[in-house]
């Protein structure tokens, strides 16, 4: 009978290694630094970019009292724009971009894969999100909301899948308004090896007739390593017309 | 419909792009004309979310004026060639930029003549956009 227990024991053991080393052999190595295809930052990236790039995001497909609300907020821009006075985005403020902005990479983004977490740096203020692997999601209500939100992930195959929620309401990816139960849904495959391709849907069921999918690509950047970014001295301030100025401030500090 | 989808997807693109790319709009600078103004530095400032060149620049009737120019992110700037040890107090440079529409002795420095003769541009983001005046 011990022998017995000691052979399930053993079994067991050897079954629960055999899916560690499964799962380390089929999640992808994606550790390192990524710029974003067709972004110009300055240094040239690894590989050759497959030869078709992701298809340009739609519109989001806004239900109309947000989309009226999107559309307003695009012609106040523009036109403020147009006379020379733009209005202060929450950057002029040294804000961070937060979900899913800082996907774009502004800045190149750098990520790092560790036991039960992925982690995600973006150059630009210095950006962090970590996605927790394998646990499940909290509720909405269980999440002090954020710029980043709380994010959990898995590897289905060669794919990251990522779930987001918790994203303040005022933290908006190109001005696209959002309630409080956005959810961020992200597929990270690698189509090539040095090719990185994030699929976003974002479902929202108070403010989006049905869900949002746009995909950015990425580019590995194999001896590039991300730069410090701190907001040290920021000139630029919102007035009290929340227009966009600087402060001209010529004396030596 | 057709039409106007296909508008809205322009707009739309173009909207998605062009923030992207910097920290805040370059709208307050003047995008019909560039200044070039040659001067004494007082100051280079490498921070982020942009540096500045500050400078005393000598007017024609003998008087001197102080212009700070902005530049781009001291990241974007590395990643091109620029570092913090290129400028100093007392160097000698010629700026080119975009003066600020409010008429504010502020300029978006696109391109400066280095003290040893050395002309580094700036990675402004659609430069091209920025018309360029003959030297003055």
């Amino acid at each position: 009978m011990r022998a017995l227990n000691a052979f399930v024991v053993a079994s067991g053991l050897i079954i629960a290694a055999q899916t560690i080393i499964a799962q380390s052999q089929t999640a992808p190595d994606i550790t390192g630094s990524w710029q974003r295809q067709g972004f110009t930052v300055g240094v040239k990236p690894t590989g050759q970019a497959t030869p078709a790039a992701p298809a340009a995001a739609p519109p989001p497909p806004l239900k109309p009292a947000y989309l009226k609300e999107w559309q307003d907020r695009l012609k106040v821009i523009r036109e403020a724009a147009a006379k020379g006075q733009p209005i202060a985005t929450n950057a002029v403020a040294c804000l961070p971009d937060g979900m899913p902005g800082m996907m774009t990479a502004t800045f190149p983004l750098e990520i790092l894969q560790s036991r039960g977490q992925i982690t995600i740096i973006e150059e630009a203020y210095t950006q962090v999100r970590r996605i927790l692997l394998d646990r499940p999601q909290k509720a909405v209500d269980d999440i002090e909301p954020g710029f980043y939100g709380h994010s959990v992930g898995h590897w289905d195959g060669d794919t990251l899948v990522v779930d987001t929620i918790g994203v303040k309401e005022n933290v908006r990816y190109q001005n696209v308004p959002h309630s409080k139960d956005m959810r961020i849904s992200e597929r990270m495959r690698l189509v090539a090896p040095d090719t990185l391709w994030n699929e976003i849907t974002i479902t929202d069921p108070t403010a989006l007739e049905k869900p949002w999918t746009f995909t950015f690509a990425y580019q590995r950047m194999k001896d590039y390593t991300l730069l410090e970014y701190i907001c040290e001295d920021n000139r630029e301030f919102s007035d009290d017309q929340g227009r966009q100025k600087i402060r001209v401030d010529p004396a030596p500090r | 419909m057709a039409r106007r989808t296909g508008m809205w997807s322009i707009a739309v693109v173009i909207a998605m792009v062009a923030p992207a790319l910097a920290h805040h709009s370059f709208a307050v600078y003047d995008h019909t004309r560039t200044i070039t103004i040659s001067g004494t530095v007082t100051r280079f400032q490498w921070t982020n979310p942009h540096g500045f060149i500050e400078m005393d620049v000598p007017q024609s009737d003998g008087s001197v004026k102080h212009y700070s120019v902005e530049l781009t992110s001291i990241n974007m700037m590395q990643r091109v060639g620029w570092r913090s040890n290129m400028i100093k107090p007392g160097d000698k440079v010629q700026v080119v930029g975009a003066p600020l529409l409010s008429g504010e002795p502020v300029a978006l420095g696109l391109e400066v003549v280095l003290a040893d003769g050395k002309t580094m541009g700036l990675p402004v983001p659609a430069i091209g956009s920025f018309k360029r005046s003959e030297t003055q």
